[in-house]
């Protein structure tokens, strides 16, 4: 009867090869760690990541090759674990695109396919080479004034994959803390997967239903995978894994990355597989 | 002063920062961003107690920093903070004219102001791919004052022409660990020397010409300051870029 829930295998299955896939979480904070890990071992190919700023999610996808571009603002893993190498190489080796944004750019484009609009302008994109080397930025006639204005155009991601705290079989999310952008994206996506630390009652979110950041009927896919955002963190549950993070930042053959990815395979799958809640 | 003897290039920084911030502004940091951060929160225990903290995950005045170790965009800034304001609403807050301060950071700059954080060579087949900009392009050029920081000054970091400009104009003052820069008619002029280094060693490592009206060094941070510093950032997050 309940569709939705589903393993982890079959959520990936949504998201195509060329897919654009936008990646809830911001930098090293509730990235949905182990969709993208799931990502890696289907060998998804010629994937279009969208976030504002991006981290071991961006890298880890570049490191395996599962990329063909990133619009993104910043893609670093802060001053602690330094830069994010693989995507940086991948850009550099011209195996990926890399379409830099202004964070806010990413919004706005986001915001344009919420609201079904094809484009949206940006007040503060006045001036700079980013205008110019990117045909996703244009500057117009504003019809209503003399000043022109500089447009984005919308991206409508295939797919957001987004991690969250508490959700219930259907669908309803909440998430805890920051919401960074995966509201927004909920809202810009054709379909919704969500990987959530826990599977709470209907009951439960039917209590609070003001608290519900994304409604069931923008989900296509519910997964239980707790510490599905590790080694990155969840707010209210953990903390980023720094040694996890430090081994791989260290990671340069396709073999290192392939066994990183092996070794949460099992932690990664067992939400589904404990036959607990579903 | 015997305060002079204890003090780092992380401190006078931090200090010359700070001090920068006026009460009742407000102000944003974004990632990788543990020295403004640290910064800001000195400014609100001593001139500016109404100053406005933003931040990426939303926290509005955090009471507390000393748990963004590795991060300067964690959900602890939200959890002791005063109200709920993200991302996308600080970005909408500086379009309409709203925000008083950014702090942007960057990997070349040359004297007429250019920044650039996004590639070393061309854009489209990069020699060096770097982070990239962030929020730069749209709030160095929106927010009335842009402060931008950089741990590095090399003639590397400070050049003739940068090979992209990621965003110009707007850049207020630029504080690296030799000196401060500010912005006057267009072009970068010395604003002061960090008594820990000298006009020699600003003009060895710059790769344009410096110019100045006069010499004057940056002010030492007080004891006071030096007390403060110790009790909002005991595990020292300021001198983590060094």
């Amino acid at each position: 009867m309940n569709r939705k829930l589903m393993s982890l295998q079959e959520a990936s299955a949504l998201v195509r090869d060329g897919a654009t896939v936008a990646l809830g979480g911001n930098v090293l904070h509730r990235a949905p760690m182990a969709m993208v890990r799931e990502l890696v071992r289907q060998k998804k190919r010629r994937l279009r990541l969208v976030k504002t700023a991006g981290a071991h999610d961006i890298d880890l996808l570049c490191a395996a090759g599962c990329v063909q571009s990133v619009d993104a603002g910043f893609v670093s893993y802060e001053t602690e674990f330094g830069l994010a190498m693989h995507y940086r190489k991948a850009v550099e080796r011209g195996e990926v695109q890399g379409h830099e944004h202004a964070c806010y750019t990413v919004i706005c484009a986001l915001r344009a396919a919420a609201s079904g609009a094809p484009f949206m302008p940006v007040a503060g994109l006045k001036t700079g080479d980013l205008i110019e080397a990117n045909d996703y930025f244009q500057v117009i006639a504003n019809p209503f004034g003399d000043e022109p204005v500089t447009v984005v155009r919308a991206i409508v991601p295939d797919v957001a994959v987004l991690h969250v705290q508490e959700c219930d079989e259907d669908g309803n999310a909440i998430v805890a803390g920051p919401k960074f952008e995966d509201v927004l994206m909920s809202r810009a996506a054709k379909k919704v997967i969500l990987t959530t630390e826990k599977i709470v009652p209907k009951s439960k979110m039917r209590m609070r239903p003001d608290n519900v950041d994304i409604p069931h009927f923008l989900v296509q896919a519910v997964v239980p995978v707790p510490r599905g955002a590790a080694p990155c963190s969840c707010e209210k549950s953990y903390e980023a894994d720094f040694k996890m993070l430090e081994q791989f930042v260290k990671m340069k053959t396709a073999d290192e990355i392939e066994q990183y990815v092996q070794a949460y395979e099992s932690k990664d799958r067992s939400g589904t597989r404990a036959g607990g809640n579903w | 002063m015997n305060t002079a003897n204890q003090a780092r290039v992380s401190d006078i920084m931090i200090c010359a920062i700070a001090r920068m911030l006026q009460d009742g502004e407000t102000v944003f940091h974004g990632v990788s961003s543990q020295m403004p951060m640290v910064a800001m929160m000195l400014a609100r225990h001593l001139h500016a107690p109404n100053l406005v903290h933003l931040n990426i995950p939303g926290g509005v005045n955090p009471s507390s920093i000393k748990k963004a170790s590795y991060s300067s965009a964690g959900a602890d800034l939200l959890a002791s903070a005063e109200a709920y304001f993200p991302l996308e609403q600080v970005f909408d807050l500086s379009m309409r004219g709203g925000l008083d301060v950014a702090f942007l950071g960057g990997v070349q700059f040359d004297a007429r102001g250019n920044v650039n954080a996004s590639v070393i060579g061309d854009y489209h087949k990069p020699k060096v791919r770097l982070p990239g900009g962030a929020g730069s392009a749209v709030l160095i050029p929106t927010a009335k004052k842009a402060i931008i920081w950089r741990t590095k000054h090399d003639r590397r970091t400070f050049v003739e022409k940068v090979d992209f400009v990621t965003t110009r104009g707007n850049v207020w003052r630029i504080v690296t660990p030799l000196c401060v820069f500010a912005m006057k008619d267009g072009a970068l002029m010395l604003e002061s020397i960090h008594p820990t280094s000298s006009l020699e060693e600003v003009v060895q490592n710059t790769g344009f010409e410096v110019k100045y009206d006069d010499i004057r060094f940056t002010p030492m941070p007080t004891a006071r300051e030096l007390s403060v510093l110790k009790q909002i950032d005991p595990f020292d997050y300021r001198s983590s870029e060094f």
